[in-house]
């Protein structure tokens, strides 16, 4: 097999080995669970349960304030009472609002009925989406049924699932496709019947070949009748980026401003596909989720299912043991796009992909003071979407905002590569973020003169 | 409990870790320079160097602004200028010539990362022109073995042609100085390429500029862009000009300045069609002055020429992934 990528990137290391290969333990229910109210990309919820409330597991406890395509609703993932609904802090580091729900020991749940999303109609399956609370759970949260929904103006020919897990230290995705590939093909085959196309491909990085054997066997079994397969791609930073995924297998770019609709692709991370033929074949909505926790920090590092909205700190020391000491820095998602936060007293997301705990020997950094830029073009070597990040990085240093935006602001991924390459140590990627910001506020504040 | 944003780790390679690269670059070079001429070529180093880094961080000191030396930037500076001057020049002026490139060429733009020109090739111009003589004298190697200003002077193989000499004249200057047996056209190019002949200090030899310009492409230091592209340039320009296009690239400075020079990475421009001009620009201009100009090399004032140029050449940005060409008449 040919092995594909894309133009750019880079090769920080993998660190990878803590948790590869092994087998995939569930944590033992804890005795609450926190829940953000709004765990996806869209209009926020509201809680649909009060202070003292009994719920089930599988119970939906908030959904869309107002009715709209872009809100997916929440559940209960585990069996208890209401204890608090209260802001707490959320992985991005943000207060939310969470439903703090304590265990009442028994497993009472309620799932929805099994649904046959081969024979069902294809609105009745993106409620099923919907209903079940599904997200995009590689990082970004983005409500799965919008996905799988484009206009008919826009013809959908392939669909991609996304296991190159590119982000260094992270491994649930490899051992997802490994321990669940029936299911990552299943998911795979329900979202190409709603879609409508007949191509499916799972792309990952070659350093997880080993999920190869594993995967075509499910296909062979479990693909009804349509043409998967599967697409090695080189092992390199961010080839999991949904635009360099696209790229590396179909050859096509999504354009400036665009979605992988435009190309007519559609992208669904593996623990997603896993998720959604559970949601049709169990009925069970999105309420644990897998993640990689680990880190040079981490006494017991392992591929975990952990019910959402498991607090990290309230994780017994039997399953997590974490060395205090030398803990530098705690990160929630991957080291180059996740987010640090100041402690563990934070509650597993849709969107968790992994908890990072850092050494300072890992983190590497003497000091984070910037240097001058000494021009060297590593950045613009470094960046898959061929942008040039010193010169955005100088015309937004200079306040011209509108300069930035000419060379290709808005279309950074905010990948991380540049600022991980640059020698002087300069927060490139940090500085288009803001610089994003300060755009849409900018745009916000002027009068729409165009009808 | 560290809060900063992603990425939460980095490279470990930094503008120390480039910077050491370079000198490591440089060192092949400049020990043979030193063991061809003797005391003269090191002190030279020394003397340049010393003063790169007192001048740096003083200036920087005098500004009140954190003295910024432990980037080895200095160090590089001092190397580079030593090493393009000849081995008999006055400590002082090479002192001075550093102090020029430092405060003037380097720090008064805003230092490392905002000059415009080449700090060491700045220095080298402002010697040629403050004191032509005696930047244009050179010696016969030596070693260690006796005193550098007791050793003939000679004529620099570009010199010879210059002056209307052949190939012939070079190979017997070579004899003559006795860096030579032979004055055969094979032995005057072999000459040349190992570097075993009158020159600057560290210009000379072109196989171990090669090596060290390996050694920085190997570890990513230096872009290929600029430096291939400024010697196939001059290759090709010496060739339709009528002139020697081997011997123009093993004589002067043009490999030196190519590898160490035109790469520059605060000099060069970013963009990678921006090398490739700048690459090209350098080396014709270099010809050009060889063929018709005043001086006898012209790799210098090609290189800055060029980096006064960098600033467009960076405009030349390469297409963004998924770029869309503006409609005509789209509303702005």
């Amino acid at each position: 097999m040919a092995i594909k990528t894309f133009k750019g990137g880079i090769h920080p290391p993998e660190r990878k080995a803590a948790t590869t290969g092994k087998v995939i333990e569930r944590i033992a229910q804890p005795k609450q669970v926190v829940i953000p109210l709004n765990q996806h990309f869209g209009a926020p919820n509201k809680a649909l349960v009060k202070t003292g409330d009994s719920v089930k597991k599988g119970q939906k406890i908030a959904e869309g304030a107002a009715p709209g395509p872009m809100t997916v609703p929440v559940h209960a993932s585990i069996a208890g009472v209401v204890k608090k609904i209260e802001p707490r802090t959320q992985s991005n580091n943000l207060d939310g609002l969470c439903i703090v729900i304590e265990a009442n020991g028994t497993d009472e749940t309620e799932f929805m009925p099994p649904l046959d999303a081969f024979s069902c109609t294809k609105e009745e399956a993106l409620t099923r989406i919907r209903e079940a609370g599904l997200v995009g759970m590689g990082g970004a949260g983005f409500p799965v049924h919008v996905k799988l929904n484009p206009p008919p103006n826009k013809p959908i020919n392939i669909v991609i699932a996304n296991g190159a897990e590119c982000e260094p230290y992270l491994t649930i995705d490899e051992a997802t496709m490994i321990e669940f590939p029936h299911l990552v093909v299943e998911g795979l085959a329900i979202i190409m019947k709603i879609v409508g196309v007949s191509r499916g491909i799972i792309g990952l990085e070659n350093n997880k070949a080993r999920a190869l054997g594993a995967l075509e066997k499910a296909i062979a079994e479990h693909s009804h009748g349509y043409d998967i397969s599967v697409q090695l791609l080189q092992t390199k930073y961010p080839q999991g980026g949904e635009k360099m995924l696209i790229t590396a297998i179909t050859g096509k770019e999504v354009p400036s401003g665009g979605l992988p609709m435009d190309v007519g692709v559609v992208v669904q991370n593996v623990g997603t596909l896993k998720a959604i033929a559970e949601a049709f074949m169990e009925g069970k909505p999105l309420i644990e989720r897998g993640l990689t926790i680990t880190g040079g920090a981490c006494k017991t590092p392992k591929d975990v299912i952990a019910p959402i909205g498991t607090v990290l700190s309230e994780i017994p020391d039997s399953e997590l043991e974490i060395d205090e000491n030398r803990v530098v820095k705690t990160i929630f998602g991957g080291p180059m796009m996740g987010v640090a936060v100041p402690h563990l007293n934070i509650p597993v997301q849709k969107n968790t992909s992994g908890v990072v705990l850092m050494t300072a020997e890992e983190y590497g950094r003497d000091t984070d003071e910037e240097g001058p830029c000494i021009r060297c073009g590593r950045c613009i070597r470094a960046c898959a979407c061929r942008l040039s990040p010193v010169i955005m990085n100088n015309a937004l240093n200079t306040g011209e905002l509108e300069q930035a935006t000419a060379i290709g602001l808005l279309d950074c991924i905010e990948c991380g590569a540049c600022t991980y390459v640059c020698p002087a140590r300069i927060q490139l990627v940090q500085r288009f973020r803001v610089g994003k910001q300060l755009l849409r506020n900018k745009r916000a504040s002027q009068p729409k003169t165009n009808a | 409990m560290i809060l900063a944003s992603s990425p939460h780790f980095s490279s470990p390679i930094t503008t120390r870790r480039l910077m050491a690269n370079v000198l490591i670059a440089l060192a092949p070079v400049s020990l043979f320079g030193i063991y061809l001429y003797g005391f003269p070529a090191l002190l030279t180093i020394v003397v340049s160097v010393a003063v790169a880094l007192a001048s740096d961080a003083g200036f920087r000191l005098l500004i009140g602004q954190k003295p910024r030396i432990d980037d080895l930037s200095a160090v590089v500076t001092g190397v580079l200028l030593a090493l393009v001057l000849p081995p008999s020049t006055p400590l002082w002026m090479t002192a001075l010539g550093t102090l020029f490139a430092i405060v003037v060429a380097k720090e008064f733009f805003g230092g490392i990362g905002a000059n415009v020109f080449n700090p060491a090739l700045i220095g080298r111009a402002f010697l040629i022109m403050s004191f032509p003589a005696a930047i244009t004298t050179w010696h016969k190697p030596v070693g260690f073995s006796a005193a550098l200003t007791d050793a003939v002077t000679t004529a620099t193989p570009l010199n010879i042609i210059k002056l209307g000499g052949t190939m012939s004249d070079v190979g017997k200057s070579f004899v003559a100085s006795g860096v030579a047996s032979n004055t055969d056209y094979t032995t005057v190019l072999r000459t040349l390429f190992i570097g075993s002949h009158a020159g600057s200090i560290g210009e000379s030899s072109i196989l171990l500029i090669l090596i060290g310009g390996i050694f920085l492409l190997l570890t990513k230091t230096m872009d290929w862009r600029a430096p291939v592209s400024m010697i196939t340039t001059a290759f090709v320009a010496s060739w339709a000009l009528g002139m020697d296009p081997v011997f123009g690239l093993l004589s002067g400075g043009l490999v030196f300045g190519a590898v160490f020079m035109a790469t520059d990475y605060v000099t060069e421009p970013l963009t990678a069609k921006g090398k490739l001009i700048f690459g090209f620009g350098a080396g014709l201009i270099t010809v050009l002055i060889r063929k018709w100009g005043g001086y006898p090399e012209g790799t210098s004032y090609g290189i800055l020429i060029m980096n006064a140029v960098t600033p467009f050449l960076d405009r030349l940005i390469q297409k963004k992934y998924g770029y869309v060409a503006p409609r005509k008449g789209a509303a702005k």
